[in-house]
């Protein structure tokens, strides 16, 4: 249980920048966990960068001398490193090729973000901006769609990609087709359709949370100059909201690049629409073979995000802080 | 990059597509207010191509098989029909005329379809039933529109036109009739709907404006709900209603699923709770808790509370509860008992974590730097992560030498303390100094009376103490991954984190617990930079010490913050699915609910189990999700 304990040991965030407190016992038994403050703060950053460091290592590392050591051993053989797995990874024809999953977690991940953007940003305003009778219910009722945790809707959609939609009339016994089978059924447009649905609810609120804070005098002005909502909405709100925009996009690019529940469901089965996560999990499935590969597998596939991650950081955030709330 | 073209294309038409729908819808309503009868042309226009769609696109009329051009004629005519109608009916505000020009185009369109529908599609018009369906339909409608006090005559109309295209198309048998069944059934509702028609009159410029407004309203929102309601809304209202019946969706099994769910050893096994008592962790965990009453005994005496927040009972009483909590958790078994030891563990580490690093953080040297590198396995996926973490719990062979970071170290260290070589003896050493630094510590707090302060060291010490007379061998043998074989040599035993049940739970969860702190973290940092400075300089100025302060000013003023951490981790950590299923696949006693609900739903073929699973998912995650939701409103 060693790692509960730094909390109740804590001082706590006591700025000293008005002059330290004079002398008593407190004061210089805080004066000397300040002083270690700094050397425990970075052991835990280096225990929390040990694992992901390993991996990277690792990754570097020909398959024989990863059997053979630990990946510290990096350090003693620095001339050994090889790009080899990297070169393995990203060639289109081998066997643990990493390439096609990584266009087709492209190829989910850029409509899963617009779509639901483009949709959500006007279901935001009109929910912000336009009065309409049920306004509040409405907007009620989507918010707490928050709360569904995404497992609960995986057996009907799959249902639906596979065969549509059909309603069986009662009195009447026919059966109506709402929704034709698209032959969706393991391809990567049933996973962004699945998470564009499933990004709306929190993609309204919090597109809402900001449109709708924009400052009301802005709209009356523009409304006395014959605009209409329309344009208000194009050359008005868009403009102006592109903070929470990039902070709702990149949430959710992450979120799709990363995600692996609803790929499984959706496409598990098919190889050729796999993206790279499944890969990757499937890399590690079969055991021994391609195990050397995986540490630059993984590096590959995080590449994105961490590079979003840390050029869009303050928008990362910001789309995180928000999202705490997302089911 | 023929798969990259097509990609992109099939999402640029999706999009495209739907972008243009919308902004013409946008257009159309646009001429609302100051061009009425442009408007009227446009919106029917937009409902003949509709219904013309609706006809050419289920091949109901003659020429519609084919290419695009046999499917679009049609709908393109009805388009250019329908705006002819909606003008003529605009130039008028006669209401004889308008009943006349709805009637007679009601008429024209009834013939006139009734002579295109193909033979395949001839109706055998059931009388009775297309009478009752019209009537029934026309006073439902019509008497909720007498409940909305709306007209009658008006409801009655287009209750009667829904009814009697159910009746003459929904209640017949399709291609056994003919062309004259055909007729009818098109000509009467085409005849209803031109007469409700005509019953319009055109709205002065204040309803226009009202019009104008409304539609917007639904332009804005169909999209996002249109989607919701087919990805959300009808899912889980299906999924409730597929939990009920048995594994093919074909029976009714009332609440079996449920009750089996509960019931199978898997989901809950409490056959060996009774070795809970004997458990090394309960024994330590009753022994702490004891220690925990003594001290709140004291603490009571001295300050008047006994529990109170950061006094020196809570540390105790919190390491005692997680013992007596893991050694309960050790001992029953199960699915619904591991995302209890999930939720519990993760929740807990990741925000006390969390928040002891943005405490050291803040205004630190470099606090940027470190926070990135703390919250960085946030940007890894899940899947990714725990193939992080399989590199360092790797077991390998004891022949060889072990390659996963924790073996090694573990191996290690039952190397060094079985040993006798210089490095064996300089880690004692080193151990033996730190023991000697907390007597002296604890020794010179008591000597100035102040018990409380030797609390925690004073864990620390046993903690240390028990190591170091295990480390040297005057209890047991030593410590680390070694075992003695029966000729007392000595050999390296590795940890197979993932396989030795129940402790590989614990060994998940850490994944997630390093990749959470980061999110507690940051959250928790934000909240501590913004507690207003002169509220602590008020605490200084009066006298409080540095721990006061935070215990008593800064951690209460977060308290909120730590609301939300803790309840946005509860709803994530119910749901962990992918490193399960990526590391051990529920196996060795690892099952978890969302696991469990894929395995039954996609892969062993048991909907009416998996749909269960999810529900209870759904039901367990849904206080929270409501407290979430009603802070989250207030916060607005």
């Amino acid at each position: 249980m060693s790692e509960f304990t730094p909390v109740p040991t804590d001082p706590g965030p006591v700025r000293l920048e008005g002059g330290r407190p004079s002398k008593g016992i407190g004061a210089r038994i805080y004066g000397r966990i300040a002083r270690i403050k700094g050397p425990i703060l970075w052991l835990i950053v280096i225990l929390w960068s040990l694992p992901t460091f390993g991996l990277l290592a690792s990754s570097f590392r020909s398959r024989d001398a990863q059997r053979a050591s630990g990946w510290w051993n990096i350090f003693t053989g620095l001339n050994h490193t090889t790009l080899d797995n990297y070169r393995t990874v990203l060639n289109s024809k081998g066997t643990a090729s990493l390439t096609d999953s990584l266009l087709n977690s492209f190829a989910i991940a850029i409509p899963a973000t617009i779509i639901p953007i483009a949709m959500a940003s006007f279901a935001a305003y009109a929910f912000a901006w336009i009065d309409f009778r049920g306004r509040k219910w409405l907007f009620i009722l989507t918010v707490s769609l928050l709360a569904i945790p995404l497992q609960i809707a995986l057996i009907p959609l799959l249902q639906l990609f596979v065969s549509g939609a059909h309603l069986s009339l009662p009195f009447i016994h026919k059966t109506i087709t709402l929704i034709p089978d698209f032959n969706l059924a393991g391809t990567t447009t049933a996973v962004w359709l699945t998470h564009a649905g499933f990004a709306l609810p929190f993609a309204i609120f919090l597109l809402h949370n900001y449109i709708s804070g924009l400052p009301k005098d802005l709209f009356e002005a523009a409304r006395i100059d014959g605009a209409d909502h329309f344009t208000i909405f194009w050359r008005l709100v868009l403009p102006l909201s592109v903070p929470v925009l990039a902070a709702f996009a990149i949430f959710q690019f992450m979120w799709t690049w990363n995600d692996y529940l609803v790929a499984n469901t959706m496409v598990g089965s098919n190889p050729d629409a796999v993206p790279t996560t499944i890969r990757i999990a499937n890399l590690a499935g079969d055991f021994g073979r391609n195990e050397f590969l995986l540490p630059s597998a993984a590096f590959v596939q995080a590449f994105v995000p961490i590079l979003v991650f840390f050029i869009l950081q303050r928008y990362f955030v910001r789309g995180l802080l928000a999202g705490s709330v997302k089911g | 990059m023929h798969k990259v073209l097509s990609t992109l294309l099939t999402v640029l038409v999706a999009v495209g597509a739907s972008a243009l729908i919308w902004v013409a819808a946008n257009m159309v309503f646009n001429q609302v207010r100051h061009q009425w009868r442009r408007f009227t042309a446009m919106a029917f226009a937009a409902v003949g191509f509709l219904v013309g769609v609706l006809l050419s696109g289920n091949r109901i009329t003659k020429n519609s098989q084919g290419g695009f051009l046999s499917w679009v004629w049609l709908p393109l005519l009805l388009a250019v029909i329908f705006a002819a109608i909606g003008v003529v009916l605009e130039s008028t505000s006669d209401t004889r005329r308008r009943q006349g020009v709805g009637v007679s185009s009601g008429v024209l369109l009834g013939v006139g379809v009734g002579l295109l529908v193909r033979k395949q599609y001839h109706p055998a018009i059931d009388i009775v039933a297309l009478l009752g369906w019209t009537v029934g339909g026309a006073a439902l409608v019509g008497a909720v529109n007498l409940v909305r006090k709306r007209s009658l005559v008006t409801g009655a109309l287009v209750g009667a036109a829904v009814g009697s295209i159910l009746g003459g198309w929904g209640s017949a048998a399709i291609g056994a009739g003919s062309a004259g069944g055909a007729m009818v059934a098109t000509l009467i509702p085409a005849v209803l709907a031109g007469t409700r028609l005509g019953f319009t009159n055109n709205p002065n410029l204040q309803a226009r404006a009202r019009i104008e407004q409304r539609s917007r309203g639904v332009i804005f929102l169909t999209p996002a709900m249109l989607f919701i309601f087919i990805t959300l809304i009808v899912p889980t209202i299906r999924t409730i209603y597929l939990s009920f019946l048995d594994k093919s969706s074909e029976a009714f099994v009332a609440f079996d699923n449920y009750v089996n769910t509960f019931s199978d050893r898997v989901s809950w096994d409490a056959s060996h709770w009774t070795n809970m008592f004997t458990s090394r962790l309960f024994i330590i965990g009753a022994i702490v808790l004891a220690i925990a009453v003594v001290v709140g005994v004291v603490s009571k005496r001295r300050t008047g509370r006994a529990v109170e927040i950061g006094n020196p009972t809570v540390g105790p009483l919190l390491v005692g509860f997680f013992l007596v909590a893991f050694a309960v958790f050790t001992s029953f078994r199960g699915t619904i008992v591991n995302n209890l030891w999930w939720v519990v563990t993760v929740v807990f580490a990741a925000t006390a974590m969390g928040l002891a690093i943005a405490v050291l953080a803040d205004n630190a040297k470099n606090e940027k730097v470190a926070k990135s590198l703390i919250f960085m396995p946030l940007a890894i996926s899940l899947v990714g992560a725990s193939v992080i973490w399989r590199f360092m719990y790797v077991p390998r062979d004891t022949s060889t030498e072990q390659t996963g970071t924790l073996n090694a170290l573990w191996v290690g260290l039952g190397r060094l303390s079985t040993g006798s070589g210089l490095p064996t003896i300089f880690v004692g050493v080193l151990v033996g100094c730190i023991l000697l630094g907390l007597i002296v510590y604890m020794s010179r707090a008591l000597a100035r009376s102040q018990p409380t302060r030797t609390i925690v060291p004073g864990i620390g010490f046993v903690l240390l103490a028990w190591f170091f007379v295990r480390y040297t061998g005057l209890i047991g043998d030593g410590v680390g991954g070694f075992d003695i074989t029966a000729s007392g040599q000595v050999v390296p035993r590795a940890i197979s984190f993932v396989q030795e049940s129940p402790f590989n739970n614990f060994w998940l969860m850490v994944i997630l617990i390093w990749i959470q702190t980061g999110f507690a973290m940051v959250i928790l940092s934000a909240a501590i930079k913004a507690v207003p400075g002169e509220l602590l300089e008020a605490a200084r100025v009066d006298g409080g010490t540095p721990s006061q302060i935070f215990w008593r000013i800064t951690l209460p003023q977060i308290g909120t913050t730590i609301g939300v951490v803790v309840t946005t981790l509860i709803v994530l950590v119910m749901k962990v699915f992918d490193i399960v299923k990526v590391v051990t696949n529920g196996n060795f006693g690892t099952q978890v609910l969302a696991n469990d609900m894929f395995a039954q739903a996609f892969q062993f073929g048991n909907t009416g189990r998996g749909a269960a699973l999810a529900v209870i998912l759904f039901v367990s995650v849904l206080p929270v999700m409501y407290y979430n939701i009603r802070r989250m409103q207030k916060g607005n």
